[in-house]
């Protein structure tokens, strides 16, 4: 009983640095040690960050140190100072933002179409029953195979990349919304029902509004999908965004340059996941 | 005055499935108390969810005031035991949300509605709140307000205080008994909790198991009088009556208990 209650009095008591704790009492970290124990505040960050810069260290020092060919795989450093100068002589920055354009607008097209497909399949048995078998079925074509069909189509402009992309997201976010749907709560339905509400305000004003918070949730998912279908169509067919450097930095072998572009999109991808987690945890604050 | 509500031969079946097979009767008059009482299963649900014409009778018809019913409208309000609010709105916007399609009242005669009602049930110093940030009880008392907001005169209610504590549960079948009273509601509510149904009811309709059957109603009205108070369920004449009633409904269920 009381190892217990020392358990639960570790983290209560604030953020004791690990270290100092740990020389007074041996078992001051309990929530390293047990099962599903939480976090005190700071630590789970700490942690973050201190491995991701662990990586990093042992990383440079194993170039350091030769172990590696800087050809195949240069330091962290290397790749640093190559960013840099790509930023200041290669237009890296636009290249970044002409991919972050590509990937909002397919993402954006897709989730527009997809909200409300989705939501008819679950919401009308008999939508469902018509679309899911050509929604599978293109759900699970890979899209690569669908690059030369792509160029035929619509050419190497814009539009096969845009197409390409959207092809990616959509089939396979028209299920999940369909998904979100179905978890709705019958009882928030009839509810609605009973104080005089009819179908179209029932799907707009409850069954959106009570799916509302997964939704975000995949459509965060499904973002980070469209990174890969992108790089794809930029490799295929383009003369700008992270894919074209990527790939035209791999003709001269400079590796630094390659790993420099992928950084980049792994930066981005962190940055947006961050941003869209902290508008959900803002706008669903009622979940809480 | 005829009946409020009347069962005249109702049926259900759910594609394969016989929920309500002997034609079922039942007259329940205005301003009537009435509690299915019954084991899990025996179809008391599906009967009160066709008065709110969330479900549709097979065969048979119900009707409210003489005409039968339709489609789910504010007249008739559903309190269900779990999701029984939005957890997306305050508290004061889930008991307005009873009024949302109100196109007869402006919205200044909404607001204060749903304020009056929000007060009635001991909310309104919750108004902000979100559904998440209060008790379990409170939430069953947003459902009532929104019901009662809504104008509904039939109340039907779906075990309500299934998912609350023993004290919580006395506090606000209390409050519900007084609520009714005074806004004079015709109420239906399913529980198989006989001292619930004891307590709240004018007359508890006790349910058998499948195939679905009164086996006996209790007139508690005429036992208990109308006026419920917590002193009354530490009292000979309820503690007589929950005898009686156990009984009745172990039969009911067949010795399936």
């Amino acid at each position: 009983m009381a190892v217990e209650g020392r358990a639960i009095d570790g983290p209560a008591a604030g953020a004791p640095a690990a270290p100092d704790a740990g020389s007074r009492r041996p078992s001051a970290a309990p929530w390293l040690f047990r099962l599903r124990a939480p976090l005190p505040r700071y630590v789970g960050p700490a942690f973050a960050v201190g491995t991701s810069f662990a990586i990093l260290g042992l990383w440079e020092f194993t170039a350091r140190l030769g172990l590696t060919t800087p050809m195949f795989f240069p330091a962290p450093s290397a790749i640093f100072l190559a960013m840099v100068r790509m930023f200041a002589e290669q237009h890296l920055l636009w290249h970044a933002w002409i991919s972050t354009l590509r990937v909002w607008e397919a993402f954006l097209l897709a989730a527009v179409m997809a909200v409300p497909i989705g939501m008819l399949m679950s919401g009308y048995r008999a939508v469902g029953a018509a679309l899911e078998p050509a929604v599978d079925f293109i759900r699970y074509l890979p899209v690569p195979a669908l690059v030369p069909l792509s160029i035929i189509w619509f050419g190497v402009g814009e539009e096969t990349k845009i197409f390409l992309l959207w092809l990616g997201t959509f089939f396979q976010l028209v299920l999940l919304v369909a998904d979100d749907m179905r978890r709705v709560p019958q009882e928030y339905v009839e509810i609605a029902y009973t104080v005089g509400a009819n179908q179209g305000q029932v799907l707009k004003d409850v069954a959106f509004r009570a799916m509302l918070p997964g939704l975000v949730d995949n459509l965060r998912i499904t973002l980070g999908w469209c990174w890969t279908y992108l790089i794809i169509a930029e490799i295929v067919a383009a003369d700008s965004g992270l894919g074209f450097v990527i790939w035209a930095a791999r003709r001269y072998m400079k590796t630094p340059e390659v790993m420099a572009g992928v950084v980049l999109i792994g930066f981005i991808g962190l940055a947006t996941d961050q941003l869209l987690r902290l508008i959900h945890r803002r706008a669903f604050r009622y979940l809480a | 005055m005829g009946p409020h509500l009347q069962f005249d031969h109702v049926t259900k079946r759910f594609g394969e499935v016989q929920v309500v097979e002997t034609p079922f009767d039942l007259a329940i008059a205005r301003h009537e108390f009435v509690v299915f009482l019954g084991p899990s299963g025996c179809g008391k649900t599906t009967l009160m969810r066709m008065v709110g014409g969330l479900d549709l009778p097979t065969t048979g018809e119900i009707r409210l005031d003489g005409a039968p019913v339709g489609k789910p409208d504010h007249r008739r309000g559903m309190v269900f035991q779990s999701y029984s609010s939005f957890p997306w709105l305050t508290v004061a916007q889930n008991v307005a949300f009873g009024l949302r399609y109100r196109s007869d009242l402006t919205e200044q005669e909404k607001a204060v509605r749903a304020e009056r009602y929000l007060d009635l049930v001991g909310l309104y110093e919750f108004s902000d709140h979100y559904p998440n940030q209060v008790s379990g009880g409170m939430r069953q008392r947003i459902a009532i307000a929104r019901t009662l907001a809504a104008g509904s005169d039939v109340l039907l209610m779906d075990e309500p205080f299934g998912a609350l504590d023993a004290l919580r549960r006395e506090q606000l079948q209390t409050e519900l008994r007084r609520i009714q009273r005074r806004d004079a509601k015709t109420i239906v509510f399913v529980t198989h909790d006989v001292e619930e149904a004891l307590f709240l009811a004018d007359r508890v309709v006790v349910f058998s198991k499948r195939p679905t059957r009164i086996v006996a109603e209790i007139d508690v009205k005429s036992r208990l009088g109308e006026e419920r108070t917590l002193e009354m369920r530490d009292g000979e004449d309820f503690f007589a009556l929950r005898r009686e009633a156990i009984g009745t409904v172990r039969a009911a269920a067949g010795g399936e208990l």
